[in-house]
């Protein structure tokens, strides 16, 4: 879903940006209150992990592919949407300027489709679901309605660009991430969360955790 | 600092799916140029590329574009996505370290 230069006009991309930056600052702000010496080892290892997850594509049909965005997982491990925008900015950036993967100019744009959105949705569908169908589901949900609402976000940001007609924009984002969003990101998160729990529930944030020993 | 245990276990975790991304990753192209590709080039990725150079207010050559090294197949893949992973490790770790809250704060 990295979106190249090129697809947003310049001017557009300053409105992104302007988003993005009022996000950026205020997880910033997230880092300075809550980043406790517990969780940094935490931030690292999700920013490792984000990064390499979404070097891998995962083939659907009609010959086209996606990869995780890792916000939801993120968001729901470090109790805050603020950690995913965080976490996805760096890791936008370093694919952006080392990897040439996503624009420079439409950065701004990313980062509200993958950590704003993407770390909002995440977060507040996990905990809006969390003890009506346990932690598992939820966060299965939260990490298919992540990748899913930030690709409608995306296809009406081309459409506002003049890339895309509206409705056909979010006909196929939205089909396409449909079907990524269930291995590529629901299951993932899933079983990351699951496998965290079983292992470190210590470090998963007080607030997911629906009780003492309800991992599933 | 605590849980150092948690940073090689990601790292191990993310090393691994760096080294396998090459071999196993598909090479379709993703949701986004998939659109790109039917919306914007009439079906067409060359004609699609054509139409979005010409629209770009910037060329920025990346110095691993496509998450490679040039003239080094899949080695230069692994390569640059072990580095990547790598490079990430160390900003979020460090960044992390530098923004967080300071102990006893």
């Amino acid at each position: 879903m990295h979106i190249g230069d090129g697809l947003i006009p310049l001017g557009q991309t300053i409105i992104y940006w302007l988003i993005a930056l009022v996000f950026i600052a205020k997880s910033l702000e997230w880092a300075r209150k809550d980043l406790d010496e517990m969780k940094v080892p935490m931030l690292a290892a999700l920013g490792a992990g984000i990064f390499a997850i979404q070097a891998m594509n995962i083939p659907i049909p009609w010959g086209t592919s996606g990869h995780m965005m890792g916000a939801a997982l993120a968001a729901i491990i470090l109790g805050s949407p603020f950690a995913a925008v965080l976490l996805l900015t760096l890791v936008l950036v370093v694919q952006g300027v080392v990897f040439g993967d996503g624009g420079i100019t439409v950065m701004g744009a990313n980062i509200v489709n993958m950590g704003v959105v993407g770390g909002f949705v995440g977060f507040y569908s996990y905990n809006a679901l969390k003890n009506s169908i346990g932690m598992t589901g939820a966060s299965f949900a939260a990490g298919w309605l992540s990748i899913f609402i930030a690709s409608l976000v995306c296809a009406v940001q081309l459409y506002f660009a003049g890339t895309f007609p509206l409705m056909e924009g979010l006909l196929f984002m939205g089909l396409y991430h449909a079907v990524i969003g269930v291995v590529g990101e629901g299951l993932i998160t899933a079983i990351a969360l699951n496998r965290i729990m079983a292992v470190r529930p210590d470090v998963v944030s007080e607030k997911s955790v629906t009780g003492p020993g309800v991992a599933a | 600092m605590k849980n150092n245990g948690i940073i090689i276990a990601g790292a191990v975790i993310a090393i691994i799916i760096s080294v396998l991304a090459p071999f196993l990753a598909s090479s379709n192209p993703d949701g986004l140029d998939m659109n790109l590709i039917n919306l914007v080039g009439g079906g067409s990725e060359e004609h699609a590329e054509e139409i979005i150079g010409e629209r770009a207010p910037i060329e920025y050559e990346a110095p691993l574009p496509d998450y490679s090294i040039a003239g080094m197949g899949k080695l230069g893949e692994i390569g640059a996505i072990v580095g990547g992973t790598l490079l990430m490790l160390g900003i979020s770790l460090g960044l992390g370290k530098v923004l967080g809250k300071k102990q006893g704060t």
